[in-house]
């Protein structure tokens, strides 16, 4: 699947502002499966925009997204539909948007329930490894930001995609941490071919990217 | 939700069991309302003129003619006139009674069928026929079983036994006579007089009767609207007699009528309000965790899917309510039921109230299918 995004411009930003990106008001940006790009900005460039278009969790834009299966050697293009969310994107948001009231376990298991895509045993053996044993149970809303991300990372793994969303992935999470997550997640991707799209403010070097646009 | 849940499943109970009850009333009453009128059509009396000292002379003008039957027929209020028939000749009933014979005297009269309230396959005559079927008011009966009979230490008869007996009647008249075999075939509470099928009468009075005139001293009237103000008055200066306890029945069934659907009015009023109710508590619920459903939305939840158990927990409570309500509405109809029995046998079980409920049930189902997932796809904005 190829996502091909045709003179793309957030409505609430003026075209004086989105002038010299690589992305913005571009007439053909096409994001290949299987590729990696990062997208690098400063705050307030429209990242998490670029993203909510691109999912669909927001409809505030000029220009079109398009999504192209390759079937017998021709393009067709599919509409986007609400079990996108559960096969075909991935998407780790930066807000994480988890439940505070739920435990971790609860919070991936939720996702779960739609795509069962993990066992049970394989969600909690990813979580242990990554949360102190006794976090398991507690309720999200008692994690530390570092934490919460860990769990938004497993949920996101925990479905079939074609590509990955990350919206500054690694922002609440030391050097190390970074690195543990990074492999995670990069280890589902390539399991699945599938490829991925990373904002960050400067590039990051925990994910080896083969293209680098700025926004 | 739960103190929600339970004011919207009391008032819901409350409005679907008004409902069910007037609605089953309805059903069951309605029989007993038609039967006192309907067989005497809905609101149908008999008009005679008022007799007087001047008009005991002079027999001619308690006789309807044909400018007065006009008058009456164009009447805003007046649906249909039919005439009562009266027989031109002479005729006497006789019977045979252990081997002595008794003979009297009678009249005969007759109406159109629609008017009758008796059913009866034998009630009917052709000019091939010596058979002639005789219809007379209860009272007659009732007179004779709790007057004469008791005065003359003579035994009771049972309106079975009446049809049983077999008598001849003897017409005469234009110098030909003929004699036919007869029995009672029903008894009339309405109309008071003997009547014979209308065909032998109208045949018989050409045959036997000293014209083909045809009068009527009485007439049969039915009314479009028995409560119409005008029509007291139009009979009183046109000094017309009319049996009053018919336009009563008539008013009595009209103001049932509009008992019923004020009591239904008020309690579809309450349904709505308690559906109108628990529709705007989803909504506060749904504003109030707005986070929570965006977010369920953001992982891939279907907006059918998070609107599943609001819509589950009210179908289930609605449903529950409505057969309370179905029970209660067939205990309510046990105590009514048990008292106008004794005086009317109410045909056929309450099958309408399953039949009622079930149709709610779908309505409501419907409706909050529709609202829930409705409420849930504008929070999400799809």
């Amino acid at each position: 699947m190829t996502i091909e995004l045709n003179n793309i411009k957030p409505r609430y930003m003026s075209e004086s502002e989105v002038s010299g990106s690589d992305i913005y008001l571009q007439p053909h940006v096409v994001f290949e499966q299987g590729k990696r790009y990062m997208v690098c900005a400063k705050s307030g460039h429209g990242k998490s925009s670029l993203l909510n278009f691109i999912y669909g969790t927001s409809n505030a834009y000029d220009g079109t997204i398009r999504f192209l299966e390759k079937e017998d050697g021709r393009e067709r293009e599919v509409e986007r539909t609400q079990s996108f969310k559960v096969n075909v994107l991935s998407y780790m948001f930066q807000d994480l948007c988890l439940f505070p009231q739920l435990t971790a376990l609860e919070n991936v298991l939720l996702k779960n329930r739609l795509t069962n895509f993990k066992t049970d045993e394989e969600i909690r053996q990813m979580l242990a490894s990554l949360l102190p044993p006794d976090k398991l149970g507690q309720s999200v809303a008692t994690l530390s930001l570092g934490q919460r991300q860990r769990v938004a990372a497993v949920r996101a793994i925990c479905q079939p995609f074609a590509f990955m969303l990350l919206d500054e992935p690694f922002s609440h999470v030391d050097k190390e941490n970074a690195c543990l997550l990074a492999n995670m997640v990069m280890d589902e991707v390539a399991r699945q071919g599938a490829g991925v799209i990373v904002t960050a403010l400067d590039p990051v070097d925990q994910i080896a990217t083969d293209v680098r646009m700025n926004l | 939700m739960p103190a929600q849940i339970v004011g919207y499943a009391l008032t819901l109970l409350f409005g679907v069991a008004i409902i069910l009850v007037v609605a089953q009333a309805y059903f069951d009453l309605r029989p007993l309302m038609t039967q006192q009128t309907d067989v005497f059509k809905a609101h149908t009396v008999t008009v005679s003129k008022n007799i007087t000292i001047f008009k005991t002379a002079n027999k001619e003008n308690i006789y309807f003619d044909e400018r007065e039957l006009g008058k009456l027929e164009e009447q805003e209020f007046v649906k249909d006139v039919a005439q009562f028939n009266s027989a031109s000749f002479s005729t006497s009933a006789a019977i045979s009674f252990g081997g002595q014979r008794m003979s009297t005297e009678l009249f005969f009269e007759s109406v159109p069928d629609r008017y009758l309230d008796v059913q009866s396959d034998e009630w009917v005559w052709d000019s091939t026929s010596d058979f002639l079927p005789v219809i007379i008011p209860e009272e007659y009966l009732s007179l004779y079983n709790f007057g004469f009979a008791e005065s003359q230490s003579l035994p009771v008869v049972s309106e079975a036994m009446l049809s049983q007996v077999t008598f001849n009647i003897f017409v005469e008249g234009n110098g030909k006579s003929k004699v036919y075999d007869s029995r009672i075939v029903g008894l009339s509470g309405k109309i008071n007089s003997i009547l014979v099928p209308e065909s032998f009468l109208l045949w018989a009075n050409r045959e036997f009767g000293a014209g083909d005139k045809n009068r009527s001293s009485r007439l049969l009237v039915e009314f479009n609207d028995a409560t119409d103000e005008r029509i007291p008055a139009f009979f009183e200066a046109n000094g017309l007699n009319i049996n009053q306890t018919e336009l009563e029945s008539g008013k009595l069934s009209f103001l049932f009528k509009i008992a019923m659907l004020f009591v239904f009015v008020i309690a579809l009023t309450i349904v709505v309000l308690s559906i109108v109710f628990v529709v705007m508590s989803v909504n506060v619920i749904v504003q109030k965790n707005r986070s929570l459903f965006v977010n369920l939305y953001n992982i891939g939840y279907t907006s059918r899917q998070i609107a599943r158990f609001y819509h589950l927990t009210i179908s289930i409570v609605s449903v529950v309510v409505i057969v309370v309500a179905m029970v209660m509405a067939m205990w309510v109809r046990g105590l009514y039921v048990g008292k106008v029995d004794a005086v009317f046998s109410l045909s056929g079980g309450a099958w309408q109230l399953p039949l009622m409920a079930f149709v709610l049930a779908i309505l409501l189902l419907v409706v909050y299918n529709y609202a829930t997932s409705r409420i849930i796809r504008r929070l999400v904005g799809e």
